[in-house]
């Protein structure tokens, strides 16, 4: 017996219904950071490279700020750069304020709380950014922070953070904090010790290297802010283009 | 997370060396965030050739018969051991028959070839694209981890030991900074006449 | 007692039915969801005494080449110039700002003059306050002018409030098809300084044949800007693609009615 094929209603409803296109408040514009804290120092680099999709928008788009303060700290909100250079531009703000208001310098724990209270003020439209700050502490050792988009926070020795954040991370776990290391007379594993700011500089132009090699939206120039109680330097370091 | 090929987890790595190859893989099964056993190699043996197989366990599973049941086919016809080379382009040929609907998986081959003795290795996508790679390959949930180390640790001709150890790092500080690898790991050093085989000691989270 | 004020005076609940709020929300507000009227690529290079712009006079409708004489490079106070692509409606609003903007700022009478950094800081701000909102202003703009120290300044700022800087920068079909191109001559920060103005024109001149070649919404006919970093501005309007050849589409089968 013939009998008319069954079409449902919803579906029926839904296909003669218009595509719905909304607008898509993010975007992604790669590049990559890292931070390493050692004894008397923190560094904080990144690449330079701008990008959307499969295009370079700029091959030299600075994205490691110092903060207008005395001491300085540097901060780097990498992913959506929008976002990131507003929440770097505000964060400048809030620690002018702060200095105006306390008459004294913001510490970098007192900035990384800030940042956190910035960042989960925008929890149900969150800033698209991996947000990590280096400093020197109260005591003048080197400090990282680094930052989840919604706020979450911790203070480490290291982080990676960005497009190729997972590359990195894992060297930085084997070089930094020698994790899968073993002491070859006792056996037993190594213990973290702080490297200097030469051999720093060294593993962090590697990693930016390696990463350049194998992931397509890292870089141009790396640029390498360091602070130490002097103030902060700036070294640029050229990496593949293609 | 319905993705097939990141279910069950796992991954895997091979290395050319000065002489020698080396293949390592994790030990972990899955059932999306719940490990299910940490006795779950991914690395089989065909003659000359070692496999590693990473992807949708039941796929690792199936594959890794169908392989055996072709090499041995090929030995009683040929009467004669697989090489690497041949034995990849059978896992190149048999992915690609079911090119629309594929078996969800990213092998990786790594030998020498007994003949002219030259190591080689090579990884696949899920398909059977081969990518002939003259240092390392990897596979599996933890390929961008693998890349990060292997990039940075790897260095040309390096001595049976020496590849010991910086697959050893590579594939265990990458499984670490990976949810759905580890508990476990087993390493080859393969050489033109001795084959080794190393449990190694891992972190069990 | 019920505090909300919509809620007065309404028939009652029990006898007619809960009330549907939605109904005093009479006029929807309205967002841009997508462009209507639209314009292409906008181009720009710097050089060693200034940056130079181009963009074509086409405001299309869909695929409809709807208006044909449509200006897109916008002089903004003395020694600015700002491209505009994408719907021409938000862009002459835009133009609109902008002008408020510099009368405000001569209101003061200090000396001081808004140049190409400021109007990009304020445009990037109304970029992504708008989306932000959800309420995009659909534009690509690029802000083209001088530094305070005199150097030459080349911005981007888009729907989505992304912004950055280089020797060129191109929006839409350009960056693909045209910033290949000008690379060539420029892709450093740096590179400008080795460009004469007669370099930087034949480049953009090159680029926009190339981008009549091969967008469909693009026009043979574009103005060009010059900004000198002497804080000189010019418009060159109906500039023509010059010694095209379209031999090649004699040999092209397949399209429209053509059988052999």
């Amino acid at each position: 017996m013939y009998s008319e094929p069954y079409i449902d209603p919803a579906s029926a409803h839904a296909a003669a219904a218009p595509i719905e296109h909304r607008f898509n408040p993010y975007s992604d514009n790669g590049g990559t950071i890292l931070a390493i804290a050692g004894s008397d120092f923190a560094v904080l680099a990144g690449d330079t490279r701008h990008t959307t999709g499969y295009s370079i928008n700029s091959r030299f788009q600075p994205k490691v700020h110092t903060l207008p303060c005395d001491p300085p700290i540097l901060v780097s909100a990498n992913g959506y750069s929008a976002d990131g250079d507003t929440l770097v531009r505000r964060l400048g703000q809030r620690v002018q304020w702060y200095s105006y208001n306390h008459n004294k310098a913001i510490s970098v724990a007192a900035c990384a709380r800030l940042i956190q209270t910035m960042l989960y003020g925008k929890r149900f439209f969150p800033y698209y950014v991996h947000t990590i700050v280096a400093g020197l502490d109260e005591e003048g050792r080197g400090a990282v922070y680094s930052f989840d988009p919604v706020g979450s926070y911790e203070r480490e020795q290291c982080r990676a953070g960005g497009a190729a954040a997972s590359l990195i991370m894992p060297f930085l776990d084997n070089q930094v904090n020698l994790k899968n290391q073993y002491d070859v007379q006792t056996g037993e594993p190594k213990t973290a010790v702080y490297l200097s700011l030469d051999d720093t500089i060294k593993l962090v132009k590697d990693a930016f290297s390696s990463a350049t090699e194998r992931h397509i939206h890292v870089g141009d120039h790396l640029e390498i802010k360091i602070i130490t109680k002097e103030g902060v330097k700036v070294e640029y370091f050229p990496l593949k283009r293609d | 997370m319905s993705d097939p090929s990141s279910i069950n987890g796992g991954s895997v790595v091979a290395m050319v060396g000065k002489d020698c190859v080396a293949i390592g893989c994790d030990m972990r099964l899955g059932m999306q965030a719940l490990t299910v056993s940490n006795d779950f190699p991914k690395i089989f043996q065909f003659n000359n050739a070692f496999l590693g197989l990473t992807g949708l366990a039941t796929d690792v599973i199936t594959l890794s018969e169908v392989f055996r049941y072709k090499v041995n086919l090929y030995n009683l016809r040929e009467e004669r051991k697989i090489e690497p080379e041949t034995f990849a382009n059978l896992v190149s040929s048999s992915l690609y028959e079911k090119r629309f609907g594929p078996y969800f998986v990213g092998p990786v081959v790594a030998g020498i070839n007994s003949k002219s003795g030259h190591p080689y290795i090579c990884g696949f996508d899920l398909i059977g694209c081969i990518n002939f790679a003259k240092d390392f390959v990897v596979g599996g949930t933890s390929s961008e981890q693998l890349f990060g180390m292997c990039e940075s640790l790897w260095e040309p001709d390096l001595e049976p030991d020496d590849l010991f150890e910086t697959i050893s790092q590579a594939l265990l500080n990458a499984q670490d900074r990976d949810a759905m690898s580890g508990w476990g790991a087993i390493v080859y050093i393969i050489t033109k006449d001795k084959v080794v085989k190393r449990l190694l000691k891992t972190r069990q989270d | 007692m019920d505090h909300m004020p919509e809620n007065w005076g309404r028939p009652r609940s029990d006898v007619y039915g809960v009330y549907n709020p939605a109904i005093h929300n009479a006029g929807p507000t309205t967002h841009t969801q997508q462009p209507s009227i639209t314009g292409t690529s906008v181009l720009a290079i710097k050089y060693n005494k200034g940056v130079m712009l181009a963009a074509d006079n086409l405001a299309s409708y869909g695929s409809l080449a709807r208006f044909t004489d449509q200006e897109r490079l916008i002089k903004v106070g003395k020694e600015t110039v700002v491209g505009v692509s994408g719907d021409v409606s938000d862009m002459q609003y835009i133009q609109l700002l902008l002008e408020r903007l510099i009368i405000e700022d001569n209101y003061e009478q200090d000396g001081h003059n808004l140049r190409a950094p400021h109007i990009y800081e304020y445009l990037s701000r109304v970029m992504y306050n708008r989306r932000s909102k959800i309420d995009p202003l659909w534009n690509a703009i690029l802000v083209a002018g001088k530094k305070d120290d005199g150097s030459p300044f080349l911005g981007y700022v888009d729907l989505l409030g992304v912004t950055y800087s280089a020797p060129t920068i191109a929006t839409g079909f350009g960056a693909y098809l045209a910033i290949p191109l000008l690379r060539k001559i420029a892709s450093d920060d740096g590179d400008e300084k080795r460009i004469t103005e007669q370099q930087a024109r034949a480049a953009l001149d090159e680029c926009m044949k190339v981008l009549f070649y091969r967008d469909a919404r693009s026009l043979d006919k574009y103005s060009v800007a010059t900004v000198t970093t002497d804080g000189e501005v010019t418009i060159e309007q109906n500039v023509r693609c010059q010694d095209m050849s379209w031999r090649f589409a004699d040999h092209i089968r397949g399209y429209g009615t053509q059988t052999m």
